[in-house]
């Protein structure tokens, strides 16, 4: 059962949190939200400068006190390898975590997805699941009709333990049949939910309860088993804690699952029919609304990824780290067999265990690394759009009245076969709306990172103690940039650091 | 003989045929490099506009924009003007003045008269004659004939009065038709105008497209006919204008100074059934009402011949001096016809038929009026039908189709080739809804004005060809 991801939050923090949830995700104006949106745009030129803000946090206060820093030439808090490949400690292979083995495994998270609560009956944990339409947030703003479970997509996440009887009780309100398929289990035939191979479907309004006792522990998930019905949106996480945590521990256990789907303009049905994509979610959302996975510096930090694209996999990038591959979906890996990568290639229905030591501060990107995924919708970058001082708002301001086009586009860029390759014309208003830049999450972060951040694309946050503190445990008013650029202080090469400045967009 | 020997043979033969064959026009090449695809080449270029030396036609202001003619001004002059309607006018004086001819009494006839010259008296020999003096002779018209005449032309001027009135509403009726046709040439050109600016903008994003490799050579060249194609649907449009204002002009019976119309196109008529208009047609329209007046003069034109046998009675007498007796004496007579063998039946039963003919030459007219109306009432209410739902249905969903591909491209959501398409498609929809109101209008026009057009044609004489006109002398 997974906890908030900040149980010491004071109360009025949790409110807050609760709310933005209840909200869909819309952050609720706190004072931090506002000052983060009031200050987000690109600063003028007039505003350019090369120094930096003043100092926030405690950087004496970066670090918890004790910890461990050198493995055998692996550094927990600083970008390193290691002194051999052979090592158990190379790239922090078998590095644990900070928090102590005593206060249980660190909770299962996915953001932006609930959990799903249970009860115990004669022993038995009883789950409901209910097979329903959803009207899911994207965007801000962009509410798509797609299927899920109880309300949500992904659906609401399931965890048990090792060993446990588990009963679900799934309930089919959609008004076509459908069936469940507890994906990976080795459960008996009669509740695989194989669609009529092995059961008869559950009937609009009906419902059908499923009953397990779980010998395997690992990264599952639940999805309906008619085809259009995946492509839909029907999945959820169904993790299965193993009955002693596996070995080292972590401090930080993230779920994602990336899923792709056609939703054509002016619509909001996916069309699962369709064999490309224009729209790419990670728990439901796609960037920058996708929630930054927020840990400490030298922090062991697990992100399991599923892929349950329709047909496209995903080469899955992290950038300032090397994790190493510690499982999929059948089972945990042994660790001789664990890889070291930066990119990890996700199959339609496979998951990945995915651990590193958070020793590279800053807001890192994580992505799926084919381009057709690293935006919502591409489009062809032709029009006014690319036309100088033209804009598409003069179409709009007269359909009766078609603006004049020069017969030759005045960009000197055009005299390079190939140009332009960047993709003009962001919703800036939508960018820079209070439900992107006013998260907690993103607190601090550098001015203008929702143009960075398009599809399959999440930031992975990595911060000393002090200023995980500000950005997630305390209300106090939080500078857009103040964060990052405290880092590069701290880090990187302040002398050599140019802030954020206007950036151009159609 | 072996295969490749056989298809030699075919091909030398389809040679010979090509040959002989009609030359085809050989266009000049296009340039075209040598090699593309094997490195970089510019895409073709977007052609230039057509050069000065096809500008002929082109108003001597240049684009200053003339004088504005509203219907009614073109109407007042066209009635001041015409010369059909003069011409209208003419005939009835003419049939007034046949009338009056017609009724005009004999006038008498004075002889000197000698007659005996010569002849001896006793007195004397050779006297200038028995009888020297003047006769008066006076033909006495009977049975009416010259009422009967002059009634008759009487009627034929009434004919040629509703044959006047028909010339007014061809003389009005073209006014409008041609006042809307130069309304529609406006607005088809200004649509037109709009359209050429798509096609520019469409051919400039096929060059766009080509640098980002997402067009072919062949696929520009497109954008580039389509391009041209537009620029001279726009010269045709601007010639059709100017033809069309012309030919206002010339209805109007005086030269006007170039310029445009101002109005709307659309219909004001609140439409009817079939049946109405057909009944007002066949009670209204003054065609019917010539062929009617015509009856009534054939009709009279039988009473006419029927006393046409009756004999006028011929009076003579004079006074003179008889030469012989040395005295003087007088002379008097009376003449007439005697109608044993004609009666005039030949004229009268040609009367009579003519009078028939014209009766079925009414039915004639009537059911051609029913034919023409049926005709121009399902045009008529095709292009009603197709001009309400263009504005209630397919123009404001071309717009919003248009619009909404515009937000989708904005929100970088639909590529600019498919907006272009929408706002093609938007564009060609209003050229069709010219069209559909013209038609509309056109239709409204000639079935509110009795089906009757042609405002140049000549003004109808009110006596058919091959009409009964016996004598020089109109009776």
């Amino acid at each position: 059962m997974s906890t908030p991801q900040n149980s010491n939050r004071p109360p009025r923090r949790e409110f807050f949190r609760t709310s933005a949830l209840a909200a869909g995700g819309a952050l609720a104006a706190t004072s931090a939200g506002m000052a983060q949106h009031s200050g987000h745009g690109m600063p003028d030129d007039g505003e350019r400068r090369h120094e930096l803000p003043k100092p926030v946090g405690d950087p004496s206060a970066g670090r918890p006190a004790g910890a461990q820093d050198e493995y055998e030439g692996f550094h927990r808090f600083a970008p390193s390898r290691g002194n051999s490949p052979d090592s158990d400690f190379y790239l922090g292979k078998l590095v644990p975590g900070l928090r102590d083995p005593a206060a249980g495994r660190a909770p299962f998270v996915a953001p932006d997805v609930p959990s799903l609560p249970y009860e115990i009956k004669d022993g038995v944990k009883e789950f409901h699941l209910h097979a329903t339409p959803v009207e899911a947030d994207f965007l801000p703003g962009y509410k798509m009709n797609v299927y899920g479970y109880n309300g949500s997509l992904p659906g609401p996440t399931i965890e048990v333990t090792q060993g446990d009887r588990v009963r679900v009780i799934v309930t089919n309100d959609l008004p076509e049949e459908t069936f469940m398929h507890w994906h990976g289990f080795e459960c008996g035939i009669q509740y695989d939910g194989a669609a009529s191979l092995v059961q008869n479907p559950i009937k609009p309004g009906e419902s059908f309860r499923y009953e397990f006792t779980f010998h395997e522990e690992g990264t599952f998930f639940y999805h309906s088993h008619v085809a259009m019905q995946e492509a839909f949106g029907m999945v959820g996480w169904f993790i299965v804690h193993p009955r002693s945590d596996w070995d080292p521990p972590v401090d930080r256990d993230f779920g994602l699952i990336f899923q792709n789907f056609f939703i054509e303009p002016t619509q909001t049905v996916a069309d699962s029919w369709r064999m490309d994509w224009n729209w790419h979610t990670i728990n439901g959302r796609s960037a920058p609304y996708i929630s930054p996975l927020v840990v400490k510096h030298g922090e062991r930090v697990r992100i399991r990824i599923l892929n349950f694209s329709p047909m496209q996999h995903h080469p899955i990038h992290l950038h300032g780290h090397t994790f190493w591959v510690t499982g999929h979906e059948g089972a945990r890996t042994p660790k001789s067999a664990w890889i070291p990568r930066n990119t990890e290639l996700i199959a339609v229905a496979q998951a990945a265990e995915l651990e590193f030591i958070a020793n590279n501060p800053g807001d890192w990107m994580m992505h799926c690394h084919m381009v057709h995924h690293m935006m919502n919708h591409m489009t062809k970058q032709v029009g006014p759009r690319v036309r100088p001082g033209q804009s598409v708002d003069a179409y709009l301001k007269d359909l009766d009245r078609v603006p004049e086009a020069a017969l030759r586009n005045t960009d000197p860029g055009f005299a390079v076969p190939g140009y332009p390759q960047d993709m003009q014309g962001m919703n800036m208003g939508m960018m820079m709306s209070d439900a992107i830049v006013g998260r907690r999450e993103t607190l601090g972060m550098r001015k203008g990172w929702p143009m960075a951040l398009m599809g399959l694309m999440l930031a992975v946050r990595v911060l000393p103690e002090d200023l995980y503190h500000l950005v997630m445990e305390t209300d106090e008013h939080v500078e857009p940039g103040s964060v990052f650029e405290e880092i590069v202080r701290r880090f990187g090469d302040p002398s050599d650091y140019t802030p954020a400045i206007r950036m151009s967009h159609g | 003989m072996p295969r490749f020997l056989h298809v030699a043979k075919l091909a030398l033969f389809a040679t010979a045929a090509g040959a002989a064959a009609q030359e085809q026009l050989a266009p000049p090449a296009a340039l075209r490099p040598s090699a593309p695809g094997k490195s970089f080449t510019a895409p073709p270029a977007i052609p230039p506009a057509p050069g000065e030396e096809l500008k002929i036609d082109v108003p001597q202001e240049g684009d200053a924009v003339g004088p504005v003619y509203a219907l009614d001004e073109l109407l007042t002059l066209a009635a001041q003007n015409n010369p059909t309607l003069r011409q209208a006018q003419l005939h009835i004086s003419a049939d007034l003045a046949k009338a009056q001819q017609a009724g005009l009494y004999p006038n008498p006839v004075f002889t000197y008269q000698a007659e005996q010259i010569g002849v001896d008296s006793e007195t004397d020999t050779d006297t200038p004659g028995e009888f020297h003096g003047g006769v008066l002779e006076q033909r006495f018209v009977t049975a009416g004939k010259l009422r009967l005449s002059r009634e008759k032309y009487l009627r034929r001027a009434h004919v040629s009065e509703h044959l006047a009135t028909a010339q007014q509403f061809r003389v009005c009726n073209d006014v409008r038709l041609h006042f809307y046709r130069a309304l529609a040439a406006g607005e088809t050109l200004a649509v037109r105008r709009e359209l050429l600016k798509s096609a520019e903008d469409a051919a400039v994003t096929s060059q766009e497209a080509y640098n980002m490799g997402q067009a072919r050579r062949p696929e520009v060249r497109r954008a580039n006919i389509t391009l041209q194609r537009a620029r001279l649907d726009l010269l045709s449009a601007e010639n059709a204008q100017r033809e069309s204002f012309r030919a206002l002009t010339s209805l109007v019976g005086v030269t006007l100074a170039e310029g445009r119309v101002k109005g709307s196109l659309t219909p004001e008529r609140e439409p009817a059934s079939f049946d109405a208009e057909l009944g007002r047609l066949l009670a209204n329209s003054p065609e019917v009402a010539a062929a009617r007046a015509k009856l009534a003069v054939d009709r009279m034109t039988v009473q006419r011949e029927r006393v046409e046998w009756t004999p006028d009675i011929v009076a003579r007498g004079g006074a003179g001096y008889n030469f012989e007796s040395g005295e003087t004496v007088a002379v008097a007579g009376v003449a007439l016809e005697v109608p044993i063998y004609d009666r005039n039946q030949g004229t009268i039963r040609q009367a009579q038929a003519d009078y028939a003919r014209q009766q079925q030459e009414v039915r004639r007219i009537e059911f051609q009026l029913q034919n023409r109306l049926a005709t121009a009432y399902q045009q008529y209410l095709t292009a009603l039908q197709h001009a309400h739902e263009y504005e209630r249905v397919i123009l404001p969903e071309s717009k919003a189709a248009y619009a909404e591909l515009l937000e989708s491209y904005k929100r970088d959501r639909v590529d600019w080739s498919d907006v272009l398409m929408a706002q093609h498609d938007y564009f060609d929809a209003k050229l069709t809804q010219v069209e559909n109101l013209l038609e509309a209008r056109t239709h409204e026009v000639l079935i509110a004005g009795y089906l009757l057009h042609d405002g140049l044609m000549a003004a109808e004489d009110a006596t058919p060809p091959g009409h009964i006109d016996a004598t020089p002398r109109p009776r």
